[in-house]
């Protein structure tokens, strides 16, 4: 038992990174249907500059997680700004443009901070707690909560504010959303924005977890995107339960397969989008004729 | 009309007639004997991964196989020749590894220096074997000697020696008995685990958790907690640098008190900073190279790379000098032979090192030793007994 | 002609020459170079052809290297053998990664391909089979009676040979029936499904094909290196592969081998500076999908596009008139119903679009269908032509029960369709457009190209003649080589309906055919649907255009609210107090304006 709740707990504090990550991938679909394959070299990019200004430049590490946040937005708005003439037109030549800006992130985060990577201490110095054996860091938690503030953040700027309203709008129908006056472009970068600014603040988060290193991206992406799956693609809620989901399923895998955890997860993962494709929350698309 | 037939027609029976001509006299390049230029420059061709996750190796590799290279070569080369070096990029890729040993072969390079990923040099290897082409790698698995080819070299010892080295100091000595493994589906992780395992089977114990992770995977709660549950007196770590790190500084979150041990990548400061100094205290550690001031040489080799390099010499920056150092004994005793000429010449050389006395044996290990460290206020040193 | 003979004549004595010139360094990168060739044509055929996103293929290519390995130097076997055996393990794996494909597509089928692709070097690393992260050493190079393939520059040949024989073989499926097929469901799978393409086993083999090409290589690499390990699999390849396939220009294997020669060949220029060729080749493929989505192949064509902008413009002069069917004498009992809909319900959500709807259609009849946006025509179309899988209620074609049977089955069955917004495939000339409805194979033929190429070739060549009579018939000759986005609106319109009729139907349901036409279309359009009848062909149509449904159906039927409000002939109806409520007091009588209705 103990050791089911301890799996489960490592689970969950890298389920929640991957829920940040599903969420901007979930974002930037419902709101222009791209999916952005080069979200994963985002969330590393993030977590180099959290890193870098956080160790080297020695800010404190709130304050280098945002300015982290600050530039891949901007990384996030000059994708779009590339993609753009594509939009709502091949989806799959969208896709592969994204992975062909992944692949340029990956590339210069190599000529830039070098090819191996830096560890990154915690900056929440407490010991883990202790509960009847139970070990969990401090830190952890610390994620855990971001990771709720943020989403509660997020659905607050959709449902509470006009922005917000007006992507909602867009993502439901966008040439409906043209006619009444929104200005779909800048709801698309906007969404770009946010969904690279959730990633940066996956990245910060990540590093003092794992390791920070240009390949890094690649697996929380590809997690994070099957998350996004898992969940029910568009949506929300989805993502966070999607990200969770595969930290558990990826967790109790590595426990118990070991080095085949891989291949268990992605399995798993396979058979459980063919049997419901729309994910759990996911809406069933109706074909139009 | 005919002569719209005509013309494809003729011109397809000459290309038919050129092709069988050319069909006559297979392509390949004329087997030049190429021993006959014995001036100018020796080419040393240094292949590694100087891109991709494992290039701070190749870095460390470079280094110190140049600086033993620039020695010679401020000494006046061998026979008055200079030595000239042809660095490569192997980016860690087997594929990648075989087009440098076919571009090592057809440029006219004498002897390679690397890798240092045992996967990529045993995917040179037949092709260096076949170019005769002597090879002196900073691999240590096993499988290099699987090869059988009789260019390959190692510069250090093999990982069976790493760990039997450890096993007789951890159970012999200390009577350490529930050891837990955790260890890397890589290469270099396999060959370690095994070893070691080898190693305690020997001695008639066996581990109490045996724990396998991927090559990039970087949270190990999963397998540390199943470890936690068995209460071992010491965990055996077979996994690069970083990734050793990652495992020790996750532990000590789980509250695992144990100490750890393992090979020469727990002798490296990369690992004592991905670590934490305080987490790795009393890191039990097997290696050819305990530090930078165990005698005179390698306070020498210490100096000198600093000058050169401007940074603190290590374990894999050593081993390659070594290996260097061989390969350039041997070219001068054979006066810059070639080919088995050299390879035998290699073989010959008793050379004492910064990583011990190496005399080569038919497999291509020249040594057999490592000693013991402890990992004591962030330094290593030789452990006690 | 004559040219590209003489081009190709001499790409292959060069081709032949080319090792004379080379060292043996530069041999060996051409024999790899020629591996990612045939790799990038199998991608080329999944993904550019049939439009199935494969981010397997690097698996692929790693089980057939594997499979080699293992099988010679772990079982012993001789290495063609081992060959043959690993040919059909990568296509087994193929089939079993293009499952997916018939549940999920685009973005979905990319990443779980990846992940497969993932879980493959993840099982490989690990399997003590497989030799774990230390891969397979000493594979035999293979070898042929009289010829030593020990040598890169002989072994050049063997790659040459089946390079060639790859290449030929491919393009000869995308200029035929299967690749036709392909490029449809590539376009717009609903519309292949409904002229009779069996999407599903489509799929299936489009990742069949993929996999062999991937085996192929796989089985070279492992005979050319001699030894296999994981890195070589991994997803940095398949994005290089993958670039390769984007920037040559995927809908053309030719542009897949031109992508993979100089993608390799840039490579190999910057081989010490791997990190900057990885930049390099990254915005090329973001450069390449924004501004030249058709790559390399694509730009003679973008270029003559540009340069004879203006002077194409005039398109439409070509039109002919449409040459009427001979009369059939009705075949059976007129009064038998063609088509049956008995009790039928469709609901969306909880959203009620259809509700215990029933209606007849007698063979030989042209119906029309009208109702206000929203009352159920086009849903009952959908659910009619396999579209959609009604909630309850049964479909009856000609006395044979066809409730919720797939799309491609139904065209089989002798239904067609044309939609409300013209669902053409936009990347096929409008022959290919006809032709693709035209072409009774199956997929279950498809062994044919593997014994019987010349057969299919004359078969295809057969076909053809049969679509340019057709077009000549709807008058459409003059386009037969234009892709259908280039045509105006009118052409496409009459094009979707000569696809339609490709098929040879039954029955014909036509949604909407008028909308978006002018006055002399309308009369034309009238003209063509009384003659397809006369034809033998039940004829149901939506139309909003009223003047239109009045003088051209025998019977109409009114939708609102998904149930049937009315029914009975065009002059009955339009008095029927209940339509002229639904219409909110408008007239049905009055011959309306021209429709021009354009609904989401």
């Amino acid at each position: 038992m103990q050791v089911f709740l301890q799996t489960f707990i490592g689970g969950m504090s890298l389920g929640a990174i991957y829920a940040l990550v599903a969420m901007g991938f979930s974002l930037v679909y419902r709101t222009m249907g791209l999916v952005n394959f080069a979200h994963g070299s985002v969330v590393m990019i993030g977590a180099y500059i959290a890193s870098t200004f956080y160790l080297s430049v020695k800010l404190p590490f709130a304050l280098a997680m945002a300015v982290a946040i600050g530039v891949t937005g901007l990384i996030g708005i000059i994708i779009e700004r590339v993609l753009r003439p594509l939009e709502n037109k091949d989806f799959d030549l969208m896709l592969i443009g994204t992975i062909g800006f992944g692949i340029v992130l990956e590339a210069l985060a190599i000529i830039i901070w070098g090819a191996t990577g830096r560890a990154v201490p915690s900056p929440v110095p407490a010991a883990p707690i202790d509960l009847g054996g139970l070990r969990i860091r401090t830190y952890d938690l610390v994620v855990l909560a971001i990771a709720a503030a943020a989403t509660a953040l997020l659905v607050y700027f959709l449902q509470r504010t006009k922005r917000g309203a007006a992507m909602q709008a867009v993502a439901m129908d966008h040439q409906a959303a043209t006619a009444v006056g929104i200005h779909v472009g800048r709801s698309n970068a906007m969404a770009f924005m946010i969904g690279a600014g959730l990633a940066a603040l996956a990245g910060g988060l990540v590093g003092p977890l794992l390791y920070v290193s240009p390949a890094m991206g690649g697996l929380l992406g590809i997690k994070g995107f099957a998350g996004a799956i898992l969940g029910g693609f568009g949506s929300i809620p989805g993502a966070i339960l999607g990200g969770l989901g595969i930290g558990v399923i990826d967790s109790f895998a590595a426990g118990q397969f070991q080095g085949y955890s891989e291949l268990v997860t992605f399995l798993i993962f396979t058979v459980i989008i063919m049997i419901r494709p729309t994910g759990i929350f996911g809406e069933r698309t109706v074909n139009r004729a | 009309m005919l002569g719209r037939v005509r013309r494809p027609l003729a011109a397809g029976l000459l290309a038919l007639g050129v092709l069988f001509v050319a069909a006559c006299s297979p392509p390949g390049e004329e087997q030049t004997g190429g021993g006959g230029e014995n001036t100018g420059p020796i080419k040393i061709a240094i292949a590694n991964a100087q891109s991709g996750q494992l290039s701070s190796l190749g870095a460390w590799e470079l280094k110190g196989a140049k600086l033993a290279i620039d020695e010679w070569n401020a000494k006046g080369g061998i026979n008055g020749r200079q030595i000239e070096i042809g660095v490569f990029d192997s980016q860690g890729d087997p594929t990648v590894g075989t087009n440098v040993a076919r571009k090592i072969a057809s440029e006219g390079f004498v002897a390679m220096l690397g890798t240092a990923e045992s996967a990529v040099t045993i995917a040179m290897a037949p092709i260096l074997q076949q170019a005769q082409i002597p090879n002196i790698t900073s691999g240590q698995s096993p499988g290099l000697i699987a090869v059988k080819s009789p260019f390959l070299f190692l510069n250090g010892p093999t990982s069976l020696t790493y760990d039997e080295t450890l096993a007789k100091h951890v159970v012999d000595q200390k009577g350490l008995k529930t050891i837990a493994l955790i260890t890397n589906n890589g290469s270099y992780g396999k060959g370690e685990h095994d070893s070691f395992t080898k190693a305690l089977a020997t001695r008639g114990v066996t581990p109490v958790a045996d724990q396998v992770v991927t090559t990039d995977q970087k949270d190990f709660s999963a397998a540390l907690t199943n470890i936690r549950q068995k209460n071992p007196q010491l965990i055996f770590v077979g996994a690069e640098e970083v990734q050793s790190g990652l495992i020790v500084k996750q532990a000590r979150d789980l509250g695992i008190k144990a100490p750890f041990a393992g090979a020469a990548p727990q002798g490296t400061p990369v690992f004592l900073d991905t670590a934490g100094a305080a987490n790795v205290e009393g890191t039990i550690v097997s290696t050819p190279y305990l530090s930078n001031e165990v005698d005179d040489a390698s306070k020498t080799f210490a100096a000198a790379y600093k000058t050169a390099t401007g940074e603190e010499a290590e374990m894999h920056g050593a081993k390659a000098y070594d290996g260097a150092q061989i390969l350039l004994t041997a070219l001068k005793n054979s006066n810059a032979a070639k080919g088995k000429e050299l390879a035998d010449a290699i073989r010959a050389v008793k050379h004492k090192g910064l990583l011990g006395d190496f005399a080569y044996d038919d497999t291509g290990v020249g040594i057999f030793a490592t000693s013991i460290g402890t990992i004591t206020s962030g330094k290593l040193v030789p452990a006690a007994g | 002609m004559r040219i590209r003979l003489g081009a190709i004549a001499a790409l292959a004595v060069a081709a032949w020459l080319l090792p004379y010139q080379l060292n043996s360094y530069a041999m060996h990168v051409v024999n790899v170079m020629l591996l990612y060739a045939i790799l990038s044509v199998g991608l080329g055929l999944c993904m550019g052809i049939a439009g199935q996103i494969n981010l397997a293929q690097v698996a692929f290519f790693g089980v057939g290297a594997y499979a080699t390995a293992v099988l010679t130097v772990k079982e012993g076997m001789g290495f063609w053998t081992a060959a043959v055996l690993a040919l059909l393990a990568t296509a087994a794996i193929g089939l079993v990664v293009g499952t997916p494909a018939l549940r999920v597509q685009s973005h979905y089928l990319g990443i779980v391909t990846l992940g497969l692709a993932l879980a493959f070097t993840n099982w490989v690393t690990n399997s003590t089979l497989a030799g774990g992260a230390e891969g397979i050493p000493g594979i035999p190079r293979p070898t042929l009676p009289g010829v030593d393939l020990s040598s890169d520059y002989l072994f050049y040949y063997v790659e040459l040979a089946l390079f060639a024989v790859t290449l030929v073989f491919g393009l000869f499926v995308v200029h035929t029936s299967l690749g036709r097929r392909m490029r449809a469901m590539r376009d717009d799978s609903l519309a292949a499904g409904a002229v009779g393409v069996e999407v599903p086993a489509l799929r299936m083999t489009a990742f069949l094909l993929a996999s062999v090409y991937g085996g192929v290589a796989g089985v070279l690499y492992s005979g050319l290196i001699g030894y296999v390990a994981p890195e070589t699999f991994s997803i940095a390849n398949m994005f290089l592969l993958l670039a390769m396939v984007i920037i040559g220009g995927r809908q053309s294997l030719v542009g897949c081998v031109i992508g993979a020669i100089s993608l390799a060949l840039v490579r190999e220029v910057l081989i010490d500076y791997p990190t900057y060729a990885q930049v390099a080749y990254g915005t090329v493929v973001v450069l390449t999908v924004v501004f030249a989505p058709t790559g390399l192949a694509g730009l003679p064509v973008r270029l003559r596009g540009l340069l004879h902008r203006r002077t194409t413009a005039t398109a439409s002069s070509g039109l002919t008139p449409f040459r009427p069917y001979d009369p059939a004498g009705t075949t059976g009992e007129p009064d038998a119903p063609m088509l049956a809909v008995r009790d039928l319900s469709m609901h969306f959500r909880g959203v009620k679009a259809l509700t215990e709807v029933s209606l007849e259609v007698p063979a030989g009849q042209i119906r029309g269908i009208v109702g206000p946006n929203g009352s159920g025509k086009t849903t009952l179309f959908n659910v009619v032509s396999g579209l959609y899988r009604p909630t309850a209620g049964r479909v009856v074609l000609d006395g044979r029960d066809v409730t919720a049977a797939r799309p491609f089955a139904l065209a089989h069955a002798g239904i067609a369709r044309t939609f409300q917004n013209l669902r053409l495939f936009s990347a096929l000339s409008v022959r290919d457009n006809v032709l693709v409805a035209l072409d009774p194979t199956r997929a279950s033929g498809t062994w044919r190209y593997l014994v019987l190429p010349v057969g299919v070739w004359r078969r295809d060549r057969a076909l053809r003649r049969e679509a340019d009579a057709l077009l000549d018939r709807f008058g459409l000759a003059a386009f037969a080589d234009n892709l259908p986005t280039a045509l105006p609106y009118g052409i496409q319109r009459r094009v979707e309906i000569a696809r339609a009729m490709a098929a040879r139907p039954r029955l014909l349901l036509l949604d909407e055919p008028a909308a978006g036409l002018n006055g002399d279309e309308v009369r034309q359009l009238c003209d063509i649907v009384r003659s397809i009848r006369d034809f033998g062909v039940t004829v149901v149509v939506i139309e909003h255009n009223m003047g239109m449904v009045m003088s051209l159906c025998d019977h109409v039927t009114v939708f609102a609210h998904g149930a049937i409000i009315a029914d009975g002939p065009p002059a009955e109806v339009a008095i029927s107090p209940e339509v002229i409520e639904a219409y909110l007091g408008e007239s049905m009588a009055m011959p309306a304006p021209v429709a021009s209705e354009v609904q989401g």
